[in-house]
């Protein structure tokens, strides 16, 4: 189960990122249309004293991964590559190196000379600290044009105000509402916003049901106490208000339960049509399995989070089958594009690596109508222009485009379903990959 | 109804906050050091049923007594390495050391294992025992057991044996032990052995509910803290004790309150109990 990178060299049949991608310019800011999904989650569960003193005393760890040459484009990329989120955050820095070697073989950044991207890899460790001290970091000391990072919202919140106080672009696929949501000239959204991918979560398995024959009229939320799972288990609630679908349990846990026990309790006494948990892998994979444990088979809709990585399978075998998740992105939408990451690290290119390589895409694609690395330039090369084609072009709904907040206006959350070993894409009917299975009452 | 079923999740959870915590209360018992890597060693353990489930294709109940015997031999190295030379130095330093051991070993089963989550698959899994309303997860109960039988097995080692005896001994007074020719260096690495040892069991035998991966400790810490320090730091039925109660107040707080506030139940509870018995539930039995 370990993931290892075969080393750059045996991606031979790279494809250009930018050559065969297309930027349009566009007038305006477009209006703001869709929204984000709640990915992150608050590292601030250490609450032991001693786990937070000890990653303030483990001083963050840089890397220097490509050759530092004089003409080189510095970008820096903050993910957490230790602690609890850190599976995400090394699938996320797979994703970005992927992008770059692409960028790389096929002559770098043209409108800079050629000049190639070198990745500047730091750890942001789960803890919200970290992440801004080492952004503070990557800017002051390795002159990076932008970030990239830093998977979980909390972390890249606080990531968003050290970029912000030194005017970098930061690029991020974090779902919580809140990245946009404070006025910041420098943050950039790639995905749609946590309540969006809420009310994705629901609309979606609400669609598949009623073409079931089998109306949704009852369902269970529950998440994770973390800005990830509260904005997300916010965009259910209002949705489920919208379609007239009755609420009949609506549950927070906090982030590192150890015993799932009481909620599956809950859940057993609620009779509802579907159940929806916000959370990570560990308990994701407990509450299926309690579930399965006390003979309940609703359906179950993640969202996103531990549900969409191929560790759950791995964990609850045929348990997964047919269990559903929101996604911003899947892989089997560009098998073109996501098949040399399966090849290249064995597993299948998962959502935050997707969308990961869609900010390097973006900011490459940036960089060569710049032709500049200053901020400012920079700058408002993404937020004036409409990038599609390449790695832009997975992102359901065809593109990037920045609205004034930085969020991506084009983004659509999609849903997908585990088969087998796989992930498909199920809804909505104009990307899916595969009919959706609905085991509802 | 749901309060008979409440307690009796709670009871079986309890049962393995017990016995990883009977390991930290042993330690300082025996030795008056506070072991901050303690819950490492419940990664560690749960690390070696994992892998003894992968690669021998061993049930974690019977792969967690190799996570006793491989944690044991550990705990005996460190005890003679790192744990000896502080025995007598300032707490500070200590502490120092123990806190450099919970680091080192979070990192290296970073480094070894990589941060992926891991999970065992076992057929009793999903299989659930009714007692007509009630409900009880074959997985917690064989945990539930398991913690029993390690609990017993110690309570027989330190009381009927010549080795536990001695190690008592030591723990009231070295000095006093020494002379009536016990080696107290050999007892304290035993001591520390079965210590660590205890909570690597206790590692292994949640396995098939929890899954594993190298900052596991982080989500037990804080609880294996709390079940000693209630049940009285230092007393091994104290921990027992600590253990029952926390899990039975985490899981009875849940028919009140919402669960997000299951811990700061328990942490009401645990000042109240502190401000009237500062020593514990049962008593400071050192």
């Amino acid at each position: 189960m370990h993931r290892k990178g075969k080393g750059p060299t045996d991606f031979a049949d790279a494809r250009s990122a930018s050559q065969e991608n297309s930027v349009s310019k566009k007038g305006e800011t477009k209006s703001p249309a869709s929204t984000p999904k709640g990915l992150s989650r608050l590292a601030l569960n250490r609450r032991h004293f001693l786990a937070a003193g000890a990653a303030t005393l483990a001083t963050p760890y840089l890397s220097k991964i490509a050759r530092a040459q004089g003409s080189d484009v510095n970008v820096g990329v903050v993910v957490p590559l230790s602690g609890a989120n850190a599976q995400f955050g090394v699938n996320s820095r797979n994703g970005i190196q992927l992008a770059a070697d692409q960028i790389n073989d096929n002559g770098g950044i043209k409108a800079l000379g050629g000049a190639k991207i070198n990745l500047i890899i730091a750890d942001s460790t789960s803890t919200p600290t970290n992440a801004a001290t080492v952004g503070q970091r990557l800017i002051a000391q390795q002159n990076v044009v932008a970030i990239l990072g830093a998977y979980a919202s909390s972390l890249s919140l606080a990531l968003s105000e050290a970029t912000e106080r030194r005017d970098v672009p930061l690029l991020t696929m974090s779902f919580s509402d809140m990245i946009t949501g404070r006025g910041f000239k420098n943050v950039f959204q790639m995905i749609s916003k946590a309540t969006t991918m809420g009310a994705a979560q629901l609309r979606g398995p609400a669609g598949v049901a009623e073409k079931a024959g089998k109306p949704l009229k009852s369902i269970a939320i529950m998440y994770e106490d973390t800005a990830f799972g509260t904005s997300q288990a916010g965009g259910l609630r209002e949705t489920a208000a919208e379609l007239g679908i009755e609420v009949v349990m609506d549950e927070a846990y906090p982030l590192g339960i150890t015993d799932v026990t009481p909620l599956i309790n809950q859940l057993r006494g609620t009779n509802a049509d579907a159940v929806f948990p916000c959370s990570y892998l560990n308990d994701g994979v407990q509450i299926i399995r309690t579930m399965r444990q006390q003979g309940i088979d609703m359906p179950v809709i993640g969202g996103a989070g531990g549900y969409v990585i191929p560790d759950f399978r791995a964990a609850l075998g045929e348990y997964a089958e047919n269990v559903f998740s929101v996604a911003p992105s899947n892989y089997d939408l560009a098998p073109e594009l996501t098949d040399p990451f399966k090849e290249r690290f064995g597993y299948f290119m998962v959502h935050e690596a997707i969308e990961h390589a869609v900010c390097l895409d973006v900011l490459a694609k940036a960089l060569e109508i710049s032709g500049d690395t200053d901020s400012d330039a920079l700058r408002e090369a993404l937020r004036n222009n409409r990038f599609e084609g390449g790695w832009a072009g997975i992102i359901p709904g065809g593109g990037v485009d920045f609205d004034e907040t930085g969020l991506n206006t084009l983004a659509k959350p999609i849903i997908v379903q585990w088969r087998g070993e796989d992930l498909v894409t199920v809804w909505p009917d104009d990307v899916a990959t595969k009919e959706a299975v609905w085991a509802g009452k | 109804m749901a309060f008979i079923q409440a307690v009796l999740d709670g009871l079986m959870i309890g049962g393995v906050y017990a016995v990883i915590s009977i390991g930290l209360t042993l330690v300082f018992g025996v030795m008056g050091i506070v072991n901050f890597a303690q819950a490492e060693f419940l990664t560690l353990g749960m690390f070696v049923a994992y892998f003894a489930w992968k690669f021998l294709g061993l049930d974690p109940l019977i792969g967690s007594f190799l996570s006793f015997v491989v944690i044991f031999g550990l705990g005996v190295v460190v005890q003679m390495t790192l744990i000896q030379r502080v025995l007598n130095a300032p707490p500070v330093a200590q502490i120092f050391v123990t806190v450099g051991l919970l680091i080192v070993i979070e990192n290296l089963t970073l480094i070894v294992f990589g941060s992926d989550f891991h999970s065992v698959t076992t057929s009793y899994q999903t299989s659930t025992l009714r007692l007509g309303p009630l409900f009880i997860g074959v997985p917690y109960l064989a945990a539930f057991l398991m913690a029993l039988l390690s609990a017993a097995a110690l309570w027989l080692f330190t009381n009927k044996t010549w080795y536990g005896r001695a190690m008592r001994a030591t723990a009231q007074d070295p000095m006093a032990a020494n002379l009536m020719g016990i080696n107290a260096d050999r007892m304290r690495q035993i001591a520390f052995g079965l210590g660590v040892g205890m909570t690597a069991f206790g590692g292994a035998v949640i396995l098939p509910y929890f899954t594993v991966h190298p900052t596991v400790g982080h989500q037990f810490v804080v609880l294996m803290f709390t079940v000693v320090v209630l049940g009285g730091l230092g007393s091994v039925a104290g921990a027992v004790v600590g253990g029952f109660a926390v899990g039975v107040i985490q899981s009875v707080s849940t028919l009140f309150f919402p669960i997000q506030l299951q811990n700061l139940v328990l942490f009401i509870v645990f000042l109240t109990v502190l401000a009237v018995r500062p020593t514990g539930l049962i008593g400071a039995a050192r």
